[in-house]
């Protein structure tokens, strides 16, 4: 059977917003389960916008957002008003329908609307709720606030980077949203194989924080051995010479080239040649390090970084192009590999998306849908799943209870 | 008590790379039989530093014992080993051996570098390469260059947490009966890692704009964001919202900003970052880190202590959740090391546990 039915037979609500947790219930979506992705007219997925305008709205802005439309494909979208009992009470019949609901409001959202793992439990027993706040669902900081860049920041990895004259150093892009997004669904699928198993649901507490302590390992684990934390020490490192970001031809061009062993080094001065010559083993090199990166840069400096990367690892030596996101559409290794694959969806017409970073096979698996529209299996959901009718949806809309155009938040 | 939750799953590596260490040490934590299948030197991880000062070579890696809670060492004949491989649920390697996976009969995880296919399949690759080119490393760092590498071991640890997605989809697939036959998954740690940049790849193809490296500390879409310098230590600040522009404002006493429209967006914001950046810095800079987190928090704005290596194991929030334990190595020394970072409530994953000594289990194999 295709990858893409490995999870078949399981049904997941996913309330989530923004990167994280999309991300984690995608990868299930990606792999077969059923997902219906739950929001409202008013507070929807704040990754549609967080600075919403009647002229968004107007302008199909919730549909627009590349960053929605990248973590909610292979979902079902509903829209349901939780504020509104009957919104709350269809949610309810939903989730006893579903193996797993996943959220990751602050921890104020889910008791302000009276829902919570207690409340589904009296609906399906045996479900899971994978909750994932920035620092986890117990301690004096769980209902504090982060966004991925908070995530970063509060895990101690920005003192593991840049320059040691500089403040800690962030690698930002929302660092612990995508790698949230990975350890929930680590998480959630743990969960899911227990209650494959035995038939049980339970509780999972997920720290996105937490989570980002396995990508700082390295610090944590020298001061745990030593007593002493490394020092930030820019692109140098103690293991390997050259170990650094060179200059290319044309504008902000860059290449990495690390030597990690003498054969590398052995390598790397056939190719650059005479310049190197002075320079011996990994010691001479490391107390030699600033003219190392001088000699190596001054043979840089006219070559194309592509090129470069190529020959360079064609001799053995590790170095690779500093590449910009919009050339990686056109990335030759991910072109051979098929990684991004287009697929149309509405408003915003043909879109590149990325395949599932595993895969069976030459082949990624296949992406079936794009990221759903606001409410747009509204019929399908509540219909075919719950039961209700016709009459009962057009009811539903009056109230504004479901609906399929974003509303600016009414003050309650 | 329950069974822990991944109980019953038979896990061997055959490699003990970084990355299919990381995947197999979230099997073990959660109760699966994890049995590294090691060579006479044993894997490359036990020679990683840093060293624990007071451990025998060649069990005193901080590194190995992090990874290696909960598993077993094994050290047996190229014969045996295929029963044993042929044992197991889920088989971990890096794809360059078919010879000795051919015995897997049920999901053979391979994590390499850049995959099996492509041009850039038989690179030398590192973590810095999976950040360059992913797009991220151009973004890291002082305008004038060079970009920043992000050190340690980020992309390997990906690209294990990646595969054990995967990996533990398909070993699930076949007990939900969505999978009949044997399964070979690839995970590449390269394309692990693209999930980093994916958004700012598919934007700019809208976009039709090039991002650019904008400074130390400094990023698309808003300001103030990054680490900035307090009386007293640092402050991680997220400003995103109007509603928490305004709250920031009023934490630093410069209500006069909140009436000027171009910062009521964030990118109005970062338009004007030379006016704003002075005013905030000044203002920070009269403050206790730790007091305008508490309060800026109160306030739900998503500030943040940027805590050191050392304040990791201290603050209350870590400390109470125990997000830091104890791994047991092979001579009795201990390391405190991170916990799993996600909790099972009714099926609790080890905190720590024991790091297996080089082939220590082997009697029971061999």
């Amino acid at each position: 059977m295709a990858a893409t039915h490995s999870l078949k037979g399981i049904r997941i609500v996913d309330l989530s917003m923004g990167w994280a947790g999309p991300l984690t219930v995608r990868h299930m979506a990606d792999m077969g389960a059923d997902v219906i992705k739950v929001e409202s007219c008013e507070r929807f997925d704040w990754w549609r916008s967080w600075e919403a305008t009647p002229e968004w709205i107007e302008d199909d802005g919730a549909e627009k957002s590349v960053a929605f439309n990248l973590v909610n494909r292979n979902k079902r979208d509903i829209t349901l008003d939780l504020e509104h009992p009957e919104g709350r009470e269809l949610l309810l019949q939903l989730v006893a329908t579903a193996n797993a609901v996943v959220e990751n409001y602050s921890g104020s959202v889910l008791p302000k609307l009276k829902l919570g793992y207690d409340v589904f439990r009296e609906v399906r027993d045996n479900i899971i709720l994978l909750s994932m706040p920035a620092f986890g669902s117990t301690g004096p900081w769980s209902k504090f606030r982060a966004y991925g860049s908070t995530v970063e920041q509060s895990s101690g990895l920005p003192h593991l980077n840049g320059n040691a004259d500089d403040p800690p150093t962030m690698q930002h892009v929302a660092y612990g949203d995508a790698a949230g997004g990975l350890t929930g669904a680590a998480a959630l699928l743990v969960a899911l194989r227990h209650q494959a198993k035995t038939g049980a649901g339970q509780f999972v507490d997920l720290s996105q924080v937490e989570g980002l302590f396995p990508l700082a390992i390295h610090g944590i684990l020298e001061y745990s051995a030593t007593g002493a934390a490394p020092p930030r020490q820019g692109n140098r490192s103690d293991h390997a010479a050259p170990h650094g970001v060179y200059r290319c031809a044309g504008e902000d061009e860059w290449v990495t080239i690390q030597v990690f062993d003498e054969n590398q080094w052995q390598a790397l001065c056939t190719e650059v040649g005479d310049s190197l010559t002075e320079f011996g083993d990994l010691q001479h090199r490391l107390a030699n390090l600033e003219a190392l990166n001088g000699a190596i840069g001054h043979w840089t400096i006219d070559q194309d970084a592509h090129e470069l990367m190529m020959k360079l690892q064609g001799a053995g030596v590790p170095a690779a192009a500093a590449t910009t996101a919009k050339r990686l559409l056109d990335d030759p290794h991910l072109a051979h590999r098929d990684y991004w694959q287009w697929l149309d969806r509405d408003v915003v017409g043909r879109q590149p998306n990325p395949s599932a970073p595993f895969r069976i096979g030459d082949k990624p698996i296949p992406i079936h849908s794009p990221a759903p529209t606001l409410g747009q299996h509204n019929e399908e959901v509540l219909g075919d799943i719950l039961g209700l009718s016709a009459l009962d949806l057009a009811r539903l809309t009056e109230l504004g209870i479901i609906g399929t155009r974003p509303r600016i938040p009414s003050q309650r | 008590m329950q069974p822990q939750a991944l109980a019953g799953i038979r896990v061997v590596d055959i490699v003990g790379t970084i990355s299919t260490s990381y995947c197999a040490k979230l099997c073990a934590d959660y109760g699966a039989d994890v049995i590294n299948l090691e060579p006479d030197e044993g894997f490359a991880t036990r020679r990683l530093d840093d060293f624990l000062t007071d451990a025998v070579r060649p069990e005193k890696s901080a590194m190995h014992a992090y990874l290696n809670t909960n598993k077993k060492s094994v050290q047996i004949s190229r014969v045996d080993a295929q029963a044993l491989i042929a044992s197991a649920d889920l088989l971990l390697d890096d794809g360059s051996d078919d010879e000795s996976a051919a015995a897997c009969m049920a999901v053979r995880s391979s994590i390499c570098w850049y995959g099996k296919s492509g041009p850039y399949a038989d690179f030398v690759g590192s973590d810095a390469q999976c950040f360059a080119l992913n797009g991220m490393l151009r973004g890291i760092g002082p305008v004038e260059g060079p970009p920043l590498i992000p050190t340690g071991y980020q992309a390997q640890v990906v690209g294990g947490l990646t595969a054990f997605i995967g990996s533990l989809t398909q070993v699930l697939a076949g007990e939900l009966g969505n999978r009949t036959e044997p399964v070979h998954l690839e995970t590449s740690i390269h394309e692990s890692c693209l999930c980093f940049t994916d958004v700012g790849v598919v934007s700019s193809y809208n976009l039709g704009i090039e991002g650019y490296r904008m400074g130390l500390n400094r990023f698309p879409p808003t300001y103030p964001l990054g680490v900035f310098p307090c009386k007293d230590g640092w402050l991680g600040v997220t400003v995103l919202t109007p509603g928490q522009w305004h709250a920031f404002c009023e934490l630093l006493d410069m209500n006069e900003f909140t009436e000027i429209a171009l910062f009521e967006t964030s990118v109005g914001r970062l338009e004007a970052v030379d006016i704003l950046e002075p005013v905030i810095r000044e203002r920070l800079l009269e403050h206790s880190a730790e007091d305008l987190f508490y309060r800026g928090q109160e306030a739900t704005i998503p500030l943040a202590r940027v805590p050191t290596m050392e304040e990791l194991f201290e603050v209350d929030q870590f400390v109470e959740r125990r997000a830091m334990s104890q791994a047991t190595l092979a001579d009795g020394s201990q390391l405190t090391v991170p916990s799993v970072p996600f909790r099972l409530y009714e099926t609790p994953p080890h905190f720590g546990g024991k790091v297996a000594g080089l082939g220590e289990h082997t009697g029971e194999f061999a």
